[in-house]
């Protein structure tokens, strides 16, 4: 069974059915797949099997990809993600995102985590400061930089702007954090240091990961979905799906066969 | 080492040869570009600076023929009048329909619009300046009646500078990252907070260029003008109506130029020196603000 049964697993994203499309070639393929609360959840894949375009359809990242729209079902908590009720902005608040090339803003590293806080309206430096610290500490990124908060993002190393990146998601304090291949432009240091922090960061958050990186799935998540062609082939605990998968298409690509 | 990697005696023959061809190709370039300005500067400096005087830019144009005594505070009043009419149009709308087309770009009307705005990028400023009138200045038929005017003349200016505004606006915001962009929508930004506090401020620098650009049209433009406000020897206190004619500088060394005087000559020199000056100067302010404005932005949300 899922691992600790003192540990139940709390649905967080439900997704029923769902299939995507941009213009007229369709990228998901009736997916079915849940996200539990607290867990590391991996999505592995060659490339353009559409995982990414999954993570980005949880928080509605692709609505600006003109001619993108979905069927099915996602829900949050219950609530459909692509209710024409729902404030997609909203969305992204409850569900933040890490990209895979580190993308601060050209303003200082206190600005950078102060942003998402600023366009929600807080404007009490105490307040922001506070949270800067928190959100950079929780980064494990505090250390480093809480000498020179003003000096601009870009003096950052690449590793360290990737977790200046998850110190600004943690600021607007997220339910849920999704990260596209976080660490495939890093150097291995970094990468490790990333992953630490995703263990860290799991005790508070939801995550989902796309990673190109079998073992980083392997090393980081609780459970692991393998994507192909747009269809989800196969979701299970990380251990079940690395020792003993269920489709052979799973087999071949995590023995390397293709991909 | 670097040593190691390279051949003993450094670059081939072809490359050399090639390295020195298309170094001088860049070199010439270069000259060739820089050329007019030199030429400008000098010739300007050289048949003007007998004119040239504090009181030359201070004073209002007197004697007979008209200018033969007194300077070209007329033009040079006229002409800040006219940019500024102008881009009291053009900013504003430049701006709003580069950030439509940017943030629309895909869509048929955006299409359409990016034609039609290009198109008129291609209209000669001698028919903007007929249209102008028709619209702006005649006294009969359709039109708003303005008379000869520094506001006919500004607005049409205005209109000549919108496309270049709209365009280079545009241009420079797709030059910003999506990345960058898609970093703050994931952060639960409004669209319009990121093209606020991002995209504009990313892009300011090209869009400060986009202003420029019109701007200098704008102050070269002769053409338009002798169609919606001809010239005026004195400084106007209406900018409508049949007083409503400003100075401008360029109509000012139009018709020194072709006055048969030696003395109006060497005044129009000089003020085509001063021009080249005020261009120079609106070009540091605009770069000066925009530089400030994106310092603003990186401190503010």
């Amino acid at each position: 069974m899922e691992n600790g049964a003192h540990d139940p697993l709390v649905p967080k994203i439900e997704v029923k059915n769902f299939s995507a499309f941009y213009g007229k070639t369709q990228a998901l393929h009736n997916v079915d797949f849940t996200i539990f609360e607290r867990k590391i959840t991996a999505m592995i894949g060659p490339s353009g099997c559409g995982k990414s375009t999954f993570l980005r359809s949880l928080n509605r990242m692709n609505d600006f990809y003109q001619g993108f729209r979905v069927e099915g079902s996602a829900t949050l908590d219950g609530e459909e993600i692509y209710s024409p009720t729902v404030n997609p902005v909203l969305i992204r608040q409850r569900v933040g995102m890490v990209f895979q090339k580190p993308n601060p803003f050209q303003k200082s590293i206190f600005e950078n985590v102060a942003y998402g806080l600023r366009i929600q309206g807080v404007k009490s430096r105490s307040v922001l400061a506070d949270i800067v610290e928190k959100s950079l500490k929780a980064a494990a990124l505090w250390d480093e930089v809480k000498d020179r908060l003003n000096g601009s993002a870009f003096s950052l190393s690449g590793g360290q702007q990737q977790r200046l990146c998850i110190a600004r998601a943690l600021a607007v304090e997220p339910e849920v954090i999704l990260l596209d291949e976080p660490a495939s432009a890093l150097d291995p240091i970094s990468t490790a240091r990333i992953e630490e922090l995703m263990q860290d960061l799991k005790d508070r958050y939801t995550i989902a990961i796309v990673t190109h990186n079998m073992q980083q799935a392997a090393r980081v998540s609780d459970r692991t979905a393998f994507f192909l062609d747009g269809t989800l082939v196969e979701v299970n605990d990380t251990t079940k799906i690395f020792t003993n998968p269920e489709d052979s298409r799973t087999e071949d690509y995590i023995t390397g066969r293709f991909g | 080492m670097a040593e190691n990697i390279l051949p003993e005696k450094g670059l081939s023959s072809y490359r050399k040869v090639r390295n020195a061809l298309l170094g001088s190709l860049t070199a010439v370039a270069f000259i060739l570009a820089v050329t007019p300005l030199l030429a400008i500067v000098y010739i300007a400096y050289d048949r003007g600076k007998a004119a040239l005087s504090l009181s030359f830019i201070t004073t209002l144009p007197g004697g007979f023929p008209i200018g033969i005594e007194g300077g070209i505070a007329n033009g040079i009043v006229g002409s800040l009048i006219l940019i500024l009419l102008a881009s009291l149009l053009s900013v504003p709308v430049g701006i709003w329909a580069g950030l439509y087309l940017w943030d629309q770009s895909h869509t048929r009307m955006a299409k359409i619009t990016r034609l039609l705005s290009d198109l008129l990028l291609g209209v000669p400023s001698v028919i903007w300046g007929v249209v102008g009138f028709f619209v702006f200045s005649t006294n009969t038929g359709f039109g708003f009646h303005w008379g000869f005017s520094g506001l006919a003349a500004g607005l049409t200016l205005g209109f000549i500078m919108i496309p270049i505004v709209t365009r280079v606006t545009e241009q420079a915001l797709r030059d910003v990252p999506r990345s960058y962009i898609e970093g703050a929508l994931a952060l639960g930004a409004s669209r319009f907070q990121v093209v606020r506090g991002l995209a504009i401020p990313a892009a300011i620098t090209g869009i400060g260029t986009g202003i420029l650009l019109g701007v200098l049209n704008v102050l070269g433009q002769t053409a338009p003008l002798i169609f919606t406000n001809y010239y005026n020897t004195g400084i106007p206190t209406s900018l409508v109506g049949s007083n409503g004619s400003v100075g401008d500088l360029a109509m000012q060394i139009f018709i020194y130029i072709h006055e048969p005087s030696k003395a109006l000559h060497v005044k129009a020199m000089a003020a085509a020196l001063v021009l080249t000056v005020i261009v120079l100067l609106l070009d540091m302010g605009i770069r000066l603000l925009a530089w400030g404005s994106r310092k603003y932005a990186q401190r503010m949300g």
